[in-house]
Protein backbone atom coordinates (compact mmCIF):
# COMPACT_ATOMS: atom_id res chain seq x y z
CA UNK A 1 0.00 0.00 0.00
CA UNK A 2 1.36 3.21 -0.43
CA UNK A 3 0.06 6.85 -0.60
CA UNK A 4 -0.96 8.43 -3.57
CA UNK A 5 -1.62 12.03 -4.63
CA UNK A 6 -5.20 12.00 -5.70
CA UNK A 7 -7.77 14.83 -6.94
CA UNK A 8 -10.79 15.08 -4.83
CA UNK A 9 -13.39 16.76 -6.12
CA UNK A 10 -16.22 18.54 -4.51
CA UNK A 11 -18.67 19.90 -6.68
CA UNK A 12 -21.16 22.37 -6.33
CA UNK A 13 -24.26 22.72 -7.61
CA UNK A 14 -25.84 26.26 -7.19
CA UNK A 15 -28.72 27.91 -9.30
CA UNK A 16 -28.14 31.63 -10.40
CA UNK A 17 -29.26 33.99 -7.73
CA UNK A 18 -32.41 35.45 -7.64
CA UNK A 19 -33.74 37.90 -5.04
CA UNK A 20 -37.11 35.51 -5.03
CA UNK A 21 -37.14 32.77 -7.62
CA UNK A 22 -34.74 30.01 -8.51
CA UNK A 23 -33.76 29.91 -11.92
CA UNK A 24 -34.19 27.44 -14.09
CA UNK A 25 -30.48 27.44 -15.14
CA UNK A 26 -28.15 25.27 -13.11
CA UNK A 27 -24.54 26.22 -12.56
CA UNK A 28 -22.17 23.26 -11.82
CA UNK A 29 -18.42 23.92 -10.54
CA UNK A 30 -16.19 21.80 -9.63
CA UNK A 31 -13.41 22.51 -7.19
CA UNK A 32 -10.52 20.28 -7.40
CA UNK A 33 -9.08 19.38 -4.31
CA UNK A 34 -5.57 18.04 -3.59
CA UNK A 35 -5.72 14.99 -0.59
CA UNK A 36 -3.39 12.10 0.31
CA UNK A 37 -4.91 8.90 0.36
CA UNK A 38 -4.05 5.50 0.52
CA UNK A 39 -4.35 4.29 -3.28
CA UNK A 40 -6.88 1.89 -5.32
CA UNK A 41 -4.21 -0.17 -6.75
CA UNK A 42 -6.32 -0.26 -9.92
CA UNK A 43 -6.40 3.08 -10.89
CA UNK A 44 -3.77 5.28 -12.47
CA UNK A 45 -3.58 8.92 -12.53
CA UNK A 46 -3.08 10.06 -16.11
CA UNK A 47 -2.65 13.08 -17.54
CA UNK A 48 -5.61 15.36 -17.34
CA UNK A 49 -6.19 18.86 -17.68
CA UNK A 50 -6.84 20.50 -14.39
CA UNK A 51 -8.42 23.90 -13.90
CA UNK A 52 -7.68 25.31 -10.67
CA UNK A 53 -9.99 27.65 -11.23
CA UNK A 54 -11.53 29.60 -7.59
CA UNK A 55 -14.51 28.79 -6.66
CA UNK A 56 -17.41 30.26 -7.19
CA UNK A 57 -16.67 31.19 -10.98
CA UNK A 58 -18.91 30.46 -13.06
CA UNK A 59 -17.40 27.78 -15.44
CA UNK A 60 -17.16 24.03 -15.73
CA UNK A 61 -14.04 22.05 -15.13
CA UNK A 62 -13.17 19.23 -17.14
CA UNK A 63 -11.37 16.22 -15.68
CA UNK A 64 -10.03 13.35 -17.34
CA UNK A 65 -9.57 10.68 -15.24
CA UNK A 66 -10.58 7.14 -15.76
CA UNK A 67 -12.56 4.95 -13.23
CA UNK A 68 -12.48 7.51 -9.86
CA UNK A 69 -15.03 9.58 -11.64
CA UNK A 70 -17.89 9.24 -13.69
CA UNK A 71 -19.96 12.46 -13.51
CA UNK A 72 -18.45 15.55 -12.53
CA UNK A 73 -22.75 16.98 -11.12
CA UNK A 74 -23.32 13.66 -9.78
CA UNK A 75 -19.69 13.33 -7.99
CA UNK A 76 -19.03 9.47 -6.45
CA UNK A 77 -16.13 10.09 -5.23
CA UNK A 78 -14.87 9.26 -1.68
CA UNK A 79 -13.96 12.01 0.55
CA UNK A 80 -11.85 12.45 2.96
CA UNK A 81 -11.99 14.14 6.29
CA UNK A 82 -10.00 17.51 6.38
CA UNK A 83 -8.11 16.97 9.58
CA UNK A 84 -7.56 13.21 10.31
CA UNK A 85 -7.63 12.15 6.36
CA UNK A 86 -9.91 9.13 7.08
CA UNK A 87 -12.32 8.56 4.42
CA UNK A 88 -15.31 9.53 5.49
CA UNK A 89 -18.01 6.99 5.07
CA UNK A 90 -21.07 8.55 4.06
CA UNK A 91 -22.01 10.88 1.27
CA UNK A 92 -23.48 13.91 3.24
CA UNK A 93 -21.56 14.09 6.43
CA UNK A 94 -21.43 16.86 8.66
CA UNK A 95 -18.62 15.59 11.35
CA UNK A 96 -16.01 12.78 10.87
CA UNK A 97 -17.07 9.46 12.36
CA UNK A 98 -13.19 9.19 13.33
CA UNK A 99 -11.67 13.00 15.07
CA UNK A 100 -15.52 14.47 15.23
CA UNK A 101 -14.53 17.68 13.56
CA UNK A 102 -17.05 19.20 11.43
CA UNK A 103 -16.48 19.54 7.88
CA UNK A 104 -17.35 21.83 4.99
CA UNK A 105 -20.44 22.07 3.69
CA UNK A 106 -21.47 19.96 0.47
CA UNK A 107 -23.43 22.62 -1.87
CA UNK A 108 -23.98 19.68 -4.27
CA UNK A 109 -26.61 17.61 -2.40
CA UNK A 110 -30.29 18.22 -2.23
CA UNK A 111 -32.29 20.00 0.43
CA UNK A 112 -34.33 16.99 0.86
CA UNK A 113 -31.30 15.04 1.30
CA UNK A 114 -29.94 17.34 4.24
CA UNK A 115 -32.98 17.72 5.84
CA UNK A 116 -33.44 13.58 5.56
CA UNK A 117 -37.16 14.05 3.81
CA UNK A 118 -38.03 11.89 1.41
CA UNK A 119 -38.06 13.87 -2.19
CA UNK A 120 -41.44 14.38 -2.97
CA UNK A 121 -43.58 17.46 -2.37
CA UNK A 122 -45.35 15.83 0.90
CA UNK A 123 -43.24 16.30 3.54
CA UNK A 124 -43.34 15.92 6.96
CA UNK A 125 -43.01 19.19 8.76
CA UNK A 126 -42.77 18.07 12.04
CA UNK A 127 -40.40 15.36 11.18
CA UNK A 128 -38.79 18.18 9.03
CA UNK A 129 -38.56 20.91 12.06
CA UNK A 130 -37.34 17.93 14.51
CA UNK A 131 -34.26 17.32 11.63
CA UNK A 132 -33.76 20.91 11.64
CA UNK A 133 -33.38 21.76 15.20
CA UNK A 134 -31.52 18.41 15.98
CA UNK A 135 -28.95 19.68 12.97
CA UNK A 136 -28.50 23.30 14.77
CA UNK A 137 -28.05 21.81 17.72
CA UNK A 138 -24.55 20.45 16.39
CA UNK A 139 -23.73 22.70 13.74
CA UNK A 140 -24.52 26.30 15.08
CA UNK A 141 -22.27 29.08 15.23
CA UNK A 142 -22.51 29.36 18.56
CA UNK A 143 -20.82 25.82 19.58
CA UNK A 144 -17.78 26.64 17.96
CA UNK A 145 -16.52 29.69 19.45
CA UNK A 146 -13.78 27.71 20.79
CA UNK A 147 -12.86 25.71 17.89
CA UNK A 148 -10.20 26.97 15.27
CA UNK A 149 -11.24 29.55 12.06
CA UNK A 150 -11.56 26.85 9.82
CA UNK A 151 -14.24 24.57 11.87
CA UNK A 152 -16.07 28.05 12.58
CA UNK A 153 -16.04 28.60 9.01
CA UNK A 154 -17.43 25.14 7.91
CA UNK A 155 -19.71 25.53 10.99
CA UNK A 156 -20.95 28.84 9.90
CA UNK A 157 -21.61 27.73 5.96
CA UNK A 158 -23.13 24.19 7.06
CA UNK A 159 -25.65 26.12 9.51
CA UNK A 160 -26.49 28.48 7.08
CA UNK A 161 -27.25 25.32 4.19
CA UNK A 162 -29.29 24.24 7.04
CA UNK A 163 -30.85 27.48 7.27
CA UNK A 164 -31.67 27.68 3.25
CA UNK A 165 -32.70 24.06 3.14
CA UNK A 166 -35.14 24.14 5.57
CA UNK A 167 -36.68 27.34 4.83
CA UNK A 168 -36.99 26.44 1.04
CA UNK A 169 -39.00 22.96 1.95
CA UNK A 170 -41.12 24.37 4.43
CA UNK A 171 -43.65 26.14 2.54
CA UNK A 172 -45.40 24.61 -0.24
CA UNK A 173 -44.33 26.92 -2.67
CA UNK A 174 -40.95 27.37 -2.34
CA UNK A 175 -40.77 23.51 -2.02
CA UNK A 176 -42.26 23.10 -5.39
CA UNK A 177 -40.47 25.90 -6.50
CA UNK A 178 -37.66 24.02 -5.96
CA UNK A 179 -38.32 20.47 -7.13
CA UNK A 180 -38.59 22.06 -10.05
CA UNK A 181 -35.40 23.83 -10.14
CA UNK A 182 -34.35 20.43 -9.74
CA UNK A 183 -35.48 19.30 -12.60
CA UNK A 184 -34.14 22.23 -14.40
CA UNK A 185 -37.34 23.92 -14.59
CA UNK A 186 -38.26 27.49 -12.67
CA UNK A 187 -40.54 30.00 -13.72
CA UNK A 188 -39.35 33.08 -16.10
CA UNK A 189 -39.20 36.49 -14.35
CA UNK A 190 -41.35 37.64 -17.80
CA UNK A 191 -44.93 38.64 -18.02
CA UNK A 192 -47.57 35.92 -18.36
CA UNK A 193 -48.76 36.75 -21.65
CA UNK A 194 -50.72 33.86 -22.21
CA UNK A 195 -52.29 34.08 -18.88
CA UNK A 196 -56.13 33.64 -18.62
CA UNK A 197 -57.38 36.88 -18.14
CA UNK A 198 -60.33 35.57 -16.20
CA UNK A 199 -57.94 34.32 -13.70
CA UNK A 200 -56.21 37.56 -13.15
CA UNK A 201 -59.17 39.71 -13.29
CA UNK A 202 -60.26 37.39 -10.01
CA UNK A 203 -56.89 38.27 -8.45
CA UNK A 204 -57.58 41.90 -9.29
CA UNK A 205 -60.91 41.60 -7.68
CA UNK A 206 -59.76 39.93 -4.42
CA UNK A 207 -57.03 42.36 -4.18
CA UNK A 208 -59.32 45.27 -4.83
CA UNK A 209 -61.73 43.86 -2.20
CA UNK A 210 -59.07 43.46 0.36
CA UNK A 211 -57.91 46.92 -0.35
CA UNK A 212 -61.55 48.49 0.43
CA UNK A 213 -62.00 46.33 3.26
CA UNK A 214 -63.35 47.78 6.50
CA UNK A 215 -63.25 45.15 9.13
CA UNK A 216 -61.08 43.03 10.24
CA UNK A 217 -64.30 40.24 9.77
CA UNK A 218 -64.04 41.13 5.78
CA UNK A 219 -59.99 40.57 5.32
CA UNK A 220 -60.10 37.57 7.50
CA UNK A 221 -62.87 36.59 5.24
CA UNK A 222 -60.64 37.12 2.06
CA UNK A 223 -57.88 35.58 4.28
CA UNK A 224 -59.62 31.88 4.78
CA UNK A 225 -61.05 31.79 1.03
CA UNK A 226 -57.08 32.08 0.07
CA UNK A 227 -56.29 29.34 2.73
CA UNK A 228 -58.84 27.04 1.00
CA UNK A 229 -57.65 27.90 -2.23
CA UNK A 230 -53.99 27.16 -1.65
CA UNK A 231 -55.11 23.83 0.04
CA UNK A 232 -56.66 22.82 -2.89
CA UNK A 233 -53.60 24.03 -5.26
CA UNK A 234 -51.21 22.31 -2.81
CA UNK A 235 -53.52 19.03 -3.40
CA UNK A 236 -53.42 19.47 -7.36
CA UNK A 237 -49.33 20.18 -7.31
CA UNK A 238 -48.69 17.07 -5.25
CA UNK A 239 -50.75 15.17 -8.32
CA UNK A 240 -48.92 16.54 -10.92
CA UNK A 241 -45.46 16.18 -9.79
CA UNK A 242 -46.05 12.92 -8.56
CA UNK A 243 -47.08 12.16 -12.30
CA UNK A 244 -44.06 14.15 -13.74
CA UNK A 245 -46.73 16.56 -15.37
CA UNK A 246 -44.09 19.90 -14.39
CA UNK A 247 -45.53 22.01 -17.01
CA UNK A 248 -48.82 21.92 -15.22
CA UNK A 249 -47.35 21.95 -11.83
CA UNK A 250 -45.46 25.22 -12.66
CA UNK A 251 -48.76 26.52 -13.83
CA UNK A 252 -50.33 25.64 -10.32
CA UNK A 253 -47.47 27.05 -8.36
CA UNK A 254 -47.64 30.52 -10.66
CA UNK A 255 -51.21 30.30 -9.47
CA UNK A 256 -50.39 29.40 -6.08
CA UNK A 257 -47.53 32.80 -6.07
CA UNK A 258 -50.30 35.17 -6.59
CA UNK A 259 -52.66 33.62 -3.57
CA UNK A 260 -49.96 33.47 -1.29
CA UNK A 261 -49.31 37.27 -1.92
CA UNK A 262 -52.63 37.87 -1.16
CA UNK A 263 -52.42 35.89 2.20
CA UNK A 264 -49.37 37.99 2.75
CA UNK A 265 -51.66 40.89 2.21
CA UNK A 266 -53.89 39.56 4.69
CA UNK A 267 -51.65 39.48 7.41
CA UNK A 268 -50.85 43.29 6.64
CA UNK A 269 -54.08 44.78 6.43
CA UNK A 270 -55.16 42.55 9.44
CA UNK A 271 -52.36 44.26 11.48
CA UNK A 272 -53.42 47.74 10.16
CA UNK A 273 -56.71 47.33 12.34
CA UNK A 274 -55.22 46.57 15.21
CA UNK B 1 -60.59 68.92 5.49
CA UNK B 2 -58.37 66.99 7.42
CA UNK B 3 -60.81 63.89 6.86
CA UNK B 4 -61.21 64.62 2.95
CA UNK B 5 -57.09 65.05 2.78
CA UNK B 6 -56.74 61.58 4.60
CA UNK B 7 -59.19 60.09 2.29
CA UNK B 8 -57.37 61.34 -1.09
CA UNK B 9 -54.41 60.23 0.41
CA UNK B 10 -55.74 57.02 1.15
CA UNK B 11 -57.36 56.30 -2.08
CA UNK B 12 -53.92 57.32 -3.73
CA UNK B 13 -51.92 54.98 -1.73
CA UNK B 14 -54.67 52.29 -2.62
CA UNK B 15 -52.40 50.85 -4.75
CA UNK B 16 -49.24 50.48 -2.46
CA UNK B 17 -50.70 47.15 -1.10
CA UNK B 18 -47.01 46.28 -0.78
CA UNK B 19 -44.89 48.11 1.75
CA UNK B 20 -41.05 48.53 2.35
CA UNK B 21 -40.60 46.23 4.35
CA UNK B 22 -37.22 45.73 6.34
CA UNK B 23 -36.12 42.67 4.42
CA UNK B 24 -37.07 44.43 1.46
CA UNK B 25 -35.43 47.74 1.93
CA UNK B 26 -32.22 45.92 3.23
CA UNK B 27 -32.33 43.44 0.15
CA UNK B 28 -32.63 46.27 -2.80
CA UNK B 29 -30.67 48.95 -0.35
CA UNK B 30 -32.77 51.89 -1.13
CA UNK B 31 -35.13 52.68 -3.82
CA UNK B 32 -34.18 55.41 -6.00
CA UNK B 33 -36.02 58.86 -5.29
CA UNK B 34 -38.02 58.64 -8.92
CA UNK B 35 -39.19 54.92 -7.53
CA UNK B 36 -40.19 56.61 -4.33
CA UNK B 37 -42.00 59.61 -5.22
CA UNK B 38 -43.98 57.45 -7.67
CA UNK B 39 -44.88 55.02 -5.29
CA UNK B 40 -45.87 57.73 -1.98
CA UNK B 41 -47.45 60.21 -5.35
CA UNK B 42 -49.03 57.85 -7.73
CA UNK B 43 -50.36 58.99 -10.90
CA UNK B 44 -53.54 57.79 -12.83
CA UNK B 45 -55.07 55.67 -10.04
CA UNK B 46 -58.45 54.37 -10.82
CA UNK B 47 -60.57 52.79 -13.63
CA UNK B 48 -62.23 53.69 -16.27
CA UNK B 49 -65.42 52.52 -17.87
CA UNK B 50 -64.28 49.19 -19.23
CA UNK B 51 -67.62 48.77 -21.35
CA UNK B 52 -66.67 51.72 -23.39
CA UNK B 53 -66.21 51.49 -26.83
CA UNK B 54 -62.98 53.79 -26.52
CA UNK B 55 -61.31 52.41 -23.06
CA UNK B 56 -58.64 49.82 -23.81
CA UNK B 57 -58.23 47.82 -21.09
CA UNK B 58 -54.77 45.61 -20.77
CA UNK B 59 -54.46 42.94 -17.40
CA UNK B 60 -51.26 41.53 -16.81
CA UNK B 61 -49.31 39.37 -14.43
CA UNK B 62 -46.16 38.53 -13.37
CA UNK B 63 -46.26 35.03 -12.09
CA UNK B 64 -42.30 35.12 -10.92
CA UNK B 65 -42.95 37.72 -8.15
CA UNK B 66 -46.97 37.81 -7.98
CA UNK B 67 -47.47 40.98 -9.57
CA UNK B 68 -50.76 41.85 -11.14
CA UNK B 69 -51.49 45.52 -13.32
CA UNK B 70 -54.26 46.68 -15.09
CA UNK B 71 -53.71 49.31 -17.42
CA UNK B 72 -56.60 51.66 -18.95
CA UNK B 73 -56.44 53.97 -21.91
CA UNK B 74 -59.30 56.41 -22.94
CA UNK B 75 -58.68 57.31 -26.83
CA UNK B 76 -60.29 59.86 -28.91
CA UNK B 77 -61.72 59.97 -32.21
CA UNK B 78 -58.46 61.00 -33.62
CA UNK B 79 -56.54 57.86 -31.77
CA UNK B 80 -55.14 60.19 -29.45
CA UNK B 81 -54.85 59.03 -26.03
CA UNK B 82 -56.89 61.35 -23.76
CA UNK B 83 -56.91 59.88 -20.41
CA UNK B 84 -55.02 56.60 -18.46
CA UNK B 85 -55.02 54.82 -15.56
CA UNK B 86 -53.81 52.01 -13.42
CA UNK B 87 -53.83 49.46 -10.82
CA UNK B 88 -51.39 47.57 -9.59
CA UNK B 89 -50.73 45.29 -6.75
CA UNK B 90 -47.05 44.78 -6.37
CA UNK B 91 -43.94 45.84 -5.39
CA UNK B 92 -43.06 49.76 -5.40
CA UNK B 93 -40.92 49.40 -8.58
CA UNK B 94 -43.76 47.93 -10.37
CA UNK B 95 -46.37 50.39 -8.90
CA UNK B 96 -43.80 52.86 -10.06
CA UNK B 97 -43.27 51.54 -13.54
CA UNK B 98 -47.26 51.72 -14.28
CA UNK B 99 -47.56 55.06 -12.60
CA UNK B 100 -45.24 56.23 -15.09
CA UNK B 101 -46.08 54.79 -18.08
CA UNK B 102 -49.86 56.43 -17.46
CA UNK B 103 -47.85 59.52 -17.22
CA UNK B 104 -45.68 59.14 -20.50
CA UNK B 105 -49.04 57.78 -23.03
CA UNK B 106 -51.55 60.13 -22.07
CA UNK B 107 -51.20 62.81 -25.23
CA UNK B 108 -49.68 60.15 -27.06
CA UNK B 109 -51.47 58.37 -30.26
CA UNK B 110 -52.22 54.91 -30.05
CA UNK B 111 -49.18 54.13 -32.69
CA UNK B 112 -46.59 56.40 -30.07
CA UNK B 113 -47.63 54.50 -27.23
CA UNK B 114 -46.44 51.23 -28.71
CA UNK B 115 -43.17 52.18 -29.18
CA UNK B 116 -42.27 53.05 -25.42
CA UNK B 117 -40.38 50.69 -24.23
CA UNK B 118 -39.38 48.58 -20.94
CA UNK B 119 -35.47 49.94 -21.06
CA UNK B 120 -37.02 53.85 -21.47
CA UNK B 121 -39.02 53.65 -18.28
CA UNK B 122 -36.60 51.41 -16.54
CA UNK B 123 -33.93 54.06 -17.31
CA UNK B 124 -35.98 56.75 -15.88
CA UNK B 125 -37.01 55.04 -12.68
CA UNK B 126 -33.19 54.17 -12.49
CA UNK B 127 -34.11 50.35 -11.80
CA UNK B 128 -31.86 47.89 -10.49
CA UNK B 129 -31.51 44.61 -12.56
CA UNK B 130 -33.27 42.66 -10.43
CA UNK B 131 -36.18 44.93 -10.96
CA UNK B 132 -36.15 44.88 -14.65
CA UNK B 133 -39.09 42.55 -15.05
CA UNK B 134 -41.55 45.22 -13.33
CA UNK B 135 -40.97 47.83 -16.24
CA UNK B 136 -41.56 44.85 -18.72
CA UNK B 137 -44.56 44.34 -16.76
CA UNK B 138 -45.59 47.96 -17.60
CA UNK B 139 -44.63 47.64 -21.09
CA UNK B 140 -47.06 44.56 -21.79
CA UNK B 141 -50.01 46.30 -19.94
CA UNK B 142 -49.69 49.17 -22.55
CA UNK B 143 -49.52 46.98 -25.53
CA UNK B 144 -52.45 44.75 -23.84
CA UNK B 145 -54.22 47.91 -23.42
CA UNK B 146 -54.05 49.12 -27.06
CA UNK B 147 -54.37 45.60 -28.03
CA UNK B 148 -57.50 45.48 -26.36
CA UNK B 149 -58.33 49.32 -28.09
CA UNK B 150 -58.23 47.65 -31.17
CA UNK B 151 -60.07 44.48 -31.08
CA UNK B 152 -63.31 46.84 -29.82
CA UNK B 153 -62.46 49.37 -32.79
CA UNK B 154 -62.59 46.41 -35.20
CA UNK B 155 -65.25 44.75 -33.46
CA UNK B 156 -67.00 47.35 -33.73
CA UNK B 157 -66.27 48.11 -37.44
CA UNK B 158 -67.15 44.43 -37.96
CA UNK B 159 -70.33 44.37 -36.45
CA UNK B 160 -71.32 42.76 -33.19
CA UNK B 161 -70.81 39.23 -32.02
CA UNK B 162 -67.76 38.82 -34.66
CA UNK B 163 -64.66 37.66 -32.82
CA UNK B 164 -61.71 39.48 -33.90
CA UNK B 165 -58.38 37.78 -34.87
CA UNK B 166 -55.95 39.90 -33.35
CA UNK B 167 -54.79 39.15 -29.88
CA UNK B 168 -57.45 37.65 -27.21
CA UNK B 169 -58.62 40.95 -25.37
CA UNK B 170 -58.09 41.71 -21.85
CA UNK B 171 -61.27 42.73 -20.77
CA UNK B 172 -62.02 43.80 -17.50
Amino acid sequence: MFSVKYLRIVCLSRAAPHSHWPKASRLSVCKPVLSSSHCFTTNTLQNSTVDFTAPGKQSELCFCFNQVFRNCSTCQVKVNCWNCKQVLDKELTFFCRSCKVVQPSDDGTTFFKIMDCDHSFTVDVQKLQRRYLQLQRSLHPDNFSQKSAREQEYSESQSALVNKAYTTLLKPLSRGLYMLELEGMGIDEGTESGADSDFLMELMEINEALHEAQTPDEASKIGHDMKARLVELTEQIDTALQKGELQAAKALLAQMKYYTNIEEKVKEKLSEFM
Amino acid sequence: MAGGLARKCGSALWSLTRRLSAPEFFTQCCYHSKVLDHYENPRNVGSLDKTSKNVGTGLVGAPACGDVMKLQIEVDDQGKIVDARFKTFGCGSAIASSSLATEWIKGKTVDEALMIKNTDIAQELCLPPVKLHCSMLAEDAIKSALANYRFKQNSGQQGAGQTSSETKPSET
